[in-house]
């Protein structure tokens, strides 16, 4: 049910045209109205209205409470975060060097955008074994599922029919997600043992911005045994000192 | 610049669950087509003999008209409160209080009549006396009571496989009724070909209408479809069409079957379980099918009645503890507990009392015809005023809107005061007598001034918007 029968490929018009409202509504800013989108481009009202519906139905356009505003939704963070460039500033990678030396663990620095994650910068010693997967499969690893925990609802960003089971541990039912997510957003650090790769453990503390954003997670990961738990709290206070550095 | 709240008023059911084909489902078992395919052509052919296909074609164009009214809305707001949530976005708080208690009696009535339909239909697939039909209703309610209870996506399920089964079951008994038909004319013929005059065909329509009812109620889905702006209003207009595509076919057969048929047979309660009563296990099939289908409409028709109350409980028009939702199961159980005593004792009083348990059964469903109608004609005013609103107004909307409306408004003078509907003259007379209370709170409401935030909906939040892009 995905695709919209009034929007095909043979129609490359209705694509730009969708396409030029998203940029107008971001251009215009926040509250702008429909009226407002269809004389800047100049474009019939009723097909302004139609295109703005399949974008706040598709929920890249949010619609504001008094229903006439228009604004930006979660969902373009996705497009955004993913193209962007990843810069770690100097001060912070420092931290993680030093945190390098304190642990025997892989070490890495995860950055969030609202939906997305993207491991910044990899322990080269003891590297993940493979970071498209942790990117991608939010529900199995630690780094995600700290993201999964910040939404408002899970399913918006992760649809439960994509929670493919990689080893026999991997959290594969809502309910159980449900469960593991609430205790995540009591704890505030996230862990898994064994959900993506066997006998593979990770731990991730937070790094949140004044206004409590989640911007970075700080990453444990390696064999079973690796870190006893005070390591958690060292990796939980560099978390902390990250925080400046990265917002 | 509108500030965005943290939380939605209607938080707490569960979010984003249903994918589309649950929330068809709920459209589809609010409207219980296989029931109606089995019922209403028969009715209609028995009053208005020719007029029936015409006229079911026009019922067909009248719900699609309203269809189009409700997608309006379904694509702008995910609302919990259904056509009782847009038309108070449109015309304001008062008239959605109006046509809001409308559609609660149009919703409560209808549970009313299909859980007695399910215990009539069980109790003749089990050659049970008429006396168990009172049982059966209080165990068929209590099993739906659980069923809503325990989650939407449960009752969206088991109402989805009971509904392909039963309208796979009406189909495949019309296709071989026809099949073995024999093609001589029967008594019943010069009924079928009666040209009826103009009172016979407002009721066909009246009646035609009455078939489509509730599929306007995935509209209270908002919160619990998976993507709801998409979703709720194409399972709003997919239902009347597929339904009155379904319908035509049923009205077609039937009305070939039934001039073939003696006089008597057409006039019995179901005509088409008569034409199979001569092999058992296909009649059997039939009661099975409808009796599943009913079960079905049961559960549509109080989950849309209890989301429309809890949005009542949440605006503060009616008691706040009907807003409270069950942490565990994500519903609004409370609301849920307080309507199923009512709809399941009401006919139980009603059977215990004498009354006919299929008199019960129609006088029922048209009171719930009453209560639709008035809801409809609302919503389809409130179309136009509430595109003016949005500065999003076009002329196809505001023609719709407003044919749509009078076309509607004619239907209900119609059925208040044209040709007798099936059950007489009370049913209009019981409507009124619920439907005046809720006016007179509503207006009392009004007055004091505490309707200011009905039309509450499932606002976007901090969280729904662009971080960064909105000062919050």
């Amino acid at each position: 049910m995905t695709a919209d029968r009034g929007l095909t490929g043979r129609q490359p018009k209705a694509v730009q045209s969708a396409l030029a409202v998203l940029e107008c509504v971001a251009r215009l800013g926040a509250g702008v109205t429909a009226k407002e989108v269809a004389s800047a481009l100049d474009m019939p009202p009723a097909t302004a209205y139609r295109l703005l519906n399949l974008l706040v139905g598709e929920e890249y356009l949010v619609r504001l409470p008094d229903l006439r505003g228009f604004a930006l939704g979660r969902k373009v963070a996705g497009l955004a975060g993913a193209i962007a460039p990843v810069r770690v500033p100097q001060a912070a990678r420092e931290v993680l060097a030093e945190l390098r030396r304190e642990v025997r663990a892989g070490v890495h620095l995860v950055l969030y955008t609202a939906t997305t994650l993207r491991v910044a910068d990899m322990d080269p010693d003891l590297p993940l074994q493979d970071t498209q997967l942790v990117e991608r499969h939010l529900h199995a690893t630690a780094a995600g599922k700290l993201l999964l925990a910040e939404q408002p609802e899970w399913r918006d960003l992760l649809p439960p029919s994509r929670l493919t089971r990689f080893t026999a541990a991997t959290v594969s039912k809502p309910d159980q997600l449900d469960i593991c997510l609430a205790e995540i957003r009591a704890q505030g650090w996230a862990a898994q043992f064994g959900e993506l790769h066997d006998r593979v453990r990770c731990a991730v503390a937070p790094v949140r911005s004044r206004a409590g954003e989640l911007v970075a997670g700080l990453a444990l990961s390696g064999g079973s045994g690796t870190q006893p738990p005070a390591t958690v709290d060292s990796v939980c206070r560099s978390a902390a000192l990250l925080a400046p550095l990265l917002t | 610049m509108p500030r965005l709240a943290r939380v939605s008023p209607v938080a707490g059911l569960h979010r984003r669950r249903l994918p589309f084909v649950e929330v068809l489902a709920q459209s589809v078992s609010a409207l219980a087509p296989s029931a109606a395919m089995v019922t209403t052509p028969a009715i209609v052919l028995a009053g208005s003999g020719v007029a029936t296909l015409p006229a079911l074609v026009a019922a067909t164009l009248l719900v699609l008209l309203v269809a189009g009214c409700v997608a309006v809305f379904a694509r702008r707001l995910a609302a919990v409160g259904g056509v009782y949530t847009y038309t108070a976005r449109g015309l304001g708080p008062f008239a959605a209080g109006v046509g809001g208690w409308s559609l609660v009696i149009g919703y409560a009535a209808v549970a009313m009549s299909a859980l007695v339909g399910c215990a009539l239909y069980l109790a003749a697939l089990f050659s049970f006396s008429s006396s168990a039909v009172a049982w059966l209703v209080l165990l068929v309610g209590g099993l739906a009571g659980w069923c809503t209870v325990r989650g939407i996506q449960l009752s969206a399920r088991l109402a989805l496989a009971l509904e392909v089964v039963s309208i796979a079951v009406v189909i495949g008994v019309l296709i071989w009724l026809l099949a073995r038909s024999s093609g001589s004319a029967g008594s019943a013929a010069l009924v079928v070909d009666a040209r009826p005059g103009w009172g016979g065909v407002a009721l066909a329509v009246v009646l035609g209408v009455t078939a489509f009812m509730g599929f306007e109620s995935a509209g209270v889905l908002g919160v619990e479809a998976q993507r709801p702006l998409v979703a709720v209003p194409r399972a709003v207009v997919w239902t009347p069409a597929v339904a009155g595509v379904l319908f035509l076919f049923a009205a077609v057969a039937q009305t070939v079957l039934l001039r073939q048929a003696p006089l008597d047979v057409l006039i019995s309660p179901v005509p088409v379980s008569r034409l199979a009563a001569d092999i058992g296990w296909v009649e059997r099939l039939l009661d099975v099918g409808i009796a599943a289908s009913f079960f079905a409409c049961v559960t549509g028709s109080v989950n849309a009645l209890a989301r429309v109350l809890f949005s009542m409980g949440r605006e503060g028009a009616l008691p706040s503890v009907l807003g409270r939702t069950h942490r565990r199961f994500g519903t609004p159980f409370v609301a849920l507990l307080g309507v199923f005593p009512v709809v399941v004792l009401a006919p139980v009083v009603a059977l215990a009392a004498g009354a006919g348990a299929r008199s019960v059964l129609t006088g029922t469903l048209t009171v719930s015809a009453f209560g639709y109608v008035l809801a409809y004609v609302l919503v389809c005013a409130a179309t136009p005023v509430f595109l003016r609103r949005l500065g999003e107004l076009t002329a196809l909307p505001v023609v719709g809107g407003l044919v749509a409306a009078v076309l509607w408004l004619a239907v209900l003078a119609a059925a208040v005061f044209g040709p007798s509907l099936p059950g007489g003259r009370w049913p209009a007379v019981v409507w009124l007598c619920c439907l005046v209370p809720g006016v007179l709170w509503v207006g009392w409401l009004s007055r004091r001034a505490r309707l200011g935030r009905v039309g509450v909906y499932d606002e976007p939040t901090v969280g729904s918007v662009l971080p960064g892009s909105l000062a919050a």
